[in-house]
């Protein structure tokens, strides 16, 4: 479990996230949603500490992140898996390499449990036989796959992913959606998902947190959105006709 | 100024820690071998060569005057070669190859997220990344010196055998005349001190870019501009404090 309390985080006196508390379970996709530069990214950020915030406490499984020393904070970061926005994939290593990263630095696997273990991973996200290429020879739905695939080789117990389905198509984002919910419950992952994609909320997210001008706005679950009056949210959940048209259905 | 040569000690605090895995590390370290110094062979060579060469010539049509032995010539082609060309000028040299690749290479992870990963993975992104090419740099710029003494003087031996600016034995006396050992040594120091400010400014630019590739563009620019002024200044002091 992640546990945000009271967070703010400024850049040159534009306080970008104001007194944010958050609770992230563990076994469940939690998706944080919002507008452009409302402050999700940096929400995340800061959780997996790439910005310090001001004010405020981290907390995962008890155990306080902010002001933990660097050694601590790397022992924490060992039990995070990151999919980032553009998958963020080594370019001068090939698939494999990327996957096995993190097993070279941190596990005592002998070099061939890491092989089995790297193409366990590899098949789980559908990309066996992928092994030799380099990021460069695949396209973006497949990046983000490796991306998933070398987030979770370490079995982490704590899974975020910013903005996973940018640039993809639908189905391809839907194939992205669907792992990271199966994983997530696979392995009890405490799962936080940056979107502005409402089919991904729809699809896989068991708690929304709807981030406004910095600061929690509304959180709950799929079903609650149809049915909440925050102005902020329906503006936001329901700006496309499709939405506005399903919303009416739902009534 | 300060807040950059603050930010620029913190950096290094970071680089100088104890790798994760030895021979991980290890690997890195050659693989910026290649990279850093055996890539860098080609160019030292060329330019070393053509520069001896020119260095003879320029040198022979200035002392036509009968009273200055023609012996000098060898003698200042090789003094040329191993206090400031062979040291210095390659450094300025590679601050343009090896300094850009650096900065654009690390400014380029910084903004495509690759260096966050290695962050969030638990890795000391400055040491994995940094110390492996400033050990590399340090290996091989020395040996990278010596060849580039021994082809320029080479260039000028060519000089000596296909034109007749100057006599061979001339030349061959004047390589051995008055020769001072402790030469090569401070050549081979300047090179270390300067294999370091290359590689460390030039990762200091790259690993504090932010935005997109036109950063990365000028974090390259600034990273072969700062590196050379470095230079000439651990030149000027270096030459100060060993030779005088």
């Amino acid at each position: 479990m992640i546990e945000v309390k009271n967070i703010s985080k400024s850049f040159n006196k534009n306080k970008v996230l104001k007194d944010v508390n958050v609770d992230f379970e563990p076994g469940k996709v939690s998706m944080v949603i919002g507008k452009s530069g409302s402050g999700k990214t940096v929400l995340l950020k800061s959780i997996i500490g790439l910005h310090k915030p001001e004010e405020g406490e981290i907390f995962f499984d008890g155990r306080e992140f902010i002001n933990a020393n660097i050694k601590f904070k790397r022992q924490i970061r060992e039990e995070i898996g990151m999919v980032f926005q553009g998958g963020a994939l080594f370019t001068s290593l090939t698939v494999e390499d990327n996957v096995r990263f993190a097993l070279d630095l941190f596990s005592n696997k002998t070099k061939a449990e890491k092989k089995k273990r790297v193409d366990f991973c590899l098949e789980r996200v559908d990309m066996q036989g992928s092994n030799e290429l380099f990021p460069a020879e695949i396209s973006g739905g497949m990046q983000k796959r490796v991306s998933i695939a070398r987030a979770i080789v370490l079995n982490p117990k704590y899974l975020f992913c910013d903005e996973p389905n940018s640039g993809l198509d639908p189905q391809t984002a839907i194939i992205i959606d669907k792992l990271i919910r199966e994983i997530t419950l696979e392995y009890n992952i405490t799962t936080i998902v940056n979107t502005h994609d409402m089919n991904s909320v729809m699809e896989i997210a068991d708690n929304i947190y709807f981030i406004n001008d910095g600061q929690k706005w509304w959180n709950g679950g799929r079903d609650d959105i149809f049915h909440s009056d925050n102005i902020e949210l329906n503006d936001f959940v329901f700006a496309s006709e499709l939405y506005k048209k399903i919303k009416d259905v739902s009534k | 100024m300060f807040t950059i040569v603050g930010k620029y000690l913190v950096l290094m605090g970071n680089v100088f820690t104890k790798p994760v895995r030895g021979s991980i590390f290890f690997k890195r370290v050659l693989d910026e071998i290649e990279q850093i110094g055996v890539d860098s062979l080609w160019i030292v060579a060329i330019v070393s060569v053509f520069m001896g060469a020119v260095l003879t010539l320029q040198v022979a049509i200035n002392f036509e005057a009968p009273f200055i032995p023609k012996y000098l010539i060898g003698l200042s082609a090789r003094d040329t070669m191993i206090l400031e060309f062979s040291s210095t000028i390659i450094c300025l040299i590679l601050a343009g190859k090896v300094g850009s690749n650096i900065a654009s290479e690390i400014g380029t992870m910084r903004i495509t997220e690759q260096i966050d990963a290695l962050e969030i993975m638990g890795v000391n992104s400055a040491s994995y990344l940094i110390l492996p090419k400033m050990i590399a740099a340090l290996v091989t710029f020395p040996v990278l010196n010596v060849v580039s003494i021994i082809l320029g003087i080479f260039g000028g031996y060519a000089v000596a055998v296909f034109t007749d600016t100057v006599m061979v034995y001339d030349y061959l006396y004047g390589l051995n005349y008055a020769f001072v050992p402790f030469y090569v040594t401070y050549s081979l120091i300047k090179i270390c001190v300067f294999s370091v400010i290359i590689t460390s400014v030039s990762s200091f630019c790259g690993y504090y870019t932010s935005g997109g590739a036109l950063e990365v563009g000028k974090s390259s620019t600034k990273a072969v501009v700062y590196s050379i002024i470095l230079i000439l200044l651990f030149n000027l002091i270096l030459t100060q404090v060993l030779l005088t």
